[in-house]
């Protein structure tokens, strides 16, 4: 069988097998949580110092058009919430746990803020999506005349994300959702890559997404 | 009739995709700021921004003859308005360093210093900016109460710029960094020597 044939199955095995996502949601309640009219929650990303773990923005804003889509919860998008609190959500700022809570809701104009945007929750989010394997060889040639890649790669990327759900009034965590992905992506070339990805990060996106919506309107 | 032969078209449009990935990062700081959520002083202040601070460029050769260009000075005047909107119950920008009432004092900012990192440099994913400002605090007449130092801090991570990512990344940095000095303004005001001082003889030390 010749080489450009076997390329051919395994691009055709990868586009069956391959672009796969396995996806795992986790909960941890620790307090009754409900959301009524007019209640609205903030999504936000962690990029407070010293650490140098900063979550992805694209990440951020995906859960939370995802939370707030069709009959969703009302959300506050991270930067308006920033822009609208500043500065108290700086990096230099901003609580890194509910204990500094009571610090920032001591300050008359910060609450009154908060209150009138409706904050009933703060829905922290840390993680990332990192690639942790990868294989395979490409060439690509370009000149006047023309160019194209030939070889197989592959690589996997792993999504780790953890959602914290502080509630304002009750200055106390009220649970953890944490959404892994796994996935592998292809691409084959033959004169053109034909990439097959895996929507790793998507998929973690959506989980956490659908899975934070359900804590915070289910009864508990 | 065109008569240019095509490999000659291919080879510069090589060219031109090579020129332009080699291109050094030139920013222009533009845009507004936030107003800060913080309780208001019941005082009228003014600011001399001098053309030094407005025209403040950095230019910096990076990675073996790129010169990297950020000008910062075109949203100083943005920076110290919105700040002072939120921590002034009024303020008038100065063309010198004096002012008749109801200012009650004037500050005069200007940059020290600014530095950046590239990723490349700290084998990172950040680009990261460094401001160091340092604000007279004068009088109404002009005479001087005071100095402090103010460093601000920003980065900006790569894998939120797939896009144009050097010039991006680096003016967000920038722009976190202008940030970060509004915050450490608003919030550290009344603990900077000068300015508590100053405070306490207007009964507003708290």
């Amino acid at each position: 069988m010749s080489l450009i044939v076997r390329l051919a199955a395994v691009a055709l095995t990868a586009a069956f097998c391959g672009g796969c996502v396995t996806a795992r949601v986790e909960e941890i309640r620790e307090g009754h949580t409900e959301m009524a009219a007019g209640d609205t929650i903030a999504v936000l990303g962690r990029r407070e110092r010293p650490s140098a773990a900063e979550t992805e923005l694209d990440f951020v804003d995906c859960v939370s058009k995802n939370m707030g889509g069709g009959d969703g919860v009302s959300v506050i998008p991270d930067r308006t919430f920033r822009d609208t609190l500043f500065p108290w959500f700086e990096p230099r700022t901003a609580p890194t746990n509910t204990r500094d809570l009571p610090d920032l809701i001591g300050h008359p104009t910060f609450i009154e803020r908060l209150n009138s945007l409706g904050i009933k929750y703060l829905v922290w989010i840390e993680g990332s999506t990192r690639r942790t394997d990868s294989a395979g060889t490409m060439s690509c040639t370009i000149s006047p005349a023309g160019g194209g890649c030939f070889g197989f790669l592959t690589w996997e990327n792993d999504s780790e994300y953890e959602a914290s759900i502080w509630d304002i009034k009750q200055r106390r965590t009220v649970g953890k959702v944490s959404s892994d992905a796994v996935g592998t992506s292809y691409m084959p070339a033959l004169i053109v890559p034909v990439p097959i990805i895996a929507r790793v990060k998507n998929s973690a996106c959506t989980s956490l997404a659908d899975q934070l919506k359900i804590f915070l309107t289910a009864e508990s | 009739m065109n008569s240019t032969p095509r490999h000659v078209r291919g080879w510069v449009f090589a060219l031109l995709l090579a020129l332009g990935a080699c291109a050094s990062p030139k920013i222009s700081m533009e845009g507004s700021f936030p107003i800060p959520l913080v309780n208001q002083y019941p005082v009228t202040v003014g600011w001399v921004l001098d053309e030094e601070l407005l025209a403040f460029t950095h230019s910096e050769k990076v990675d073996r003859g790129s010169e990297w260009v950020i000008k910062i000075g075109t949203v100083q005047q943005a920076m110290f308005d919105s700040l002072s909107k939120g921590m002034f119950k009024s303020h008038v920008f100065l063309k010198e360093e004096k002012a008749e009432p109801p200012v009650t004092v004037i500050f005069v900012p200007s940059i020290e210093e600014l530095q950046f990192s590239t990723p490349a440099q700290t084998r990172s994913k950040y680009f990261e900016v460094w401001i160091k400002y340092k604000f007279k605090l004068l009088n109404a007449d002009g005479s001087l109460r005071g100095e402090f130092p103010l460093t601000a801090y920003g980065k900006a991570h790569t894998q939120n710029y797939s896009l144009n990512t050097t010039t991006s990344a680096l003016e967000e940095a920038t722009n976190a960094a202008c940030r970060d000095a509004m915050a450490f303004f608003a919030l550290q005001f009344r603990t900077l020597p000068p300015v508590k001082t100053w405070l306490d003889e207007e009964g507003l030390g708290g």
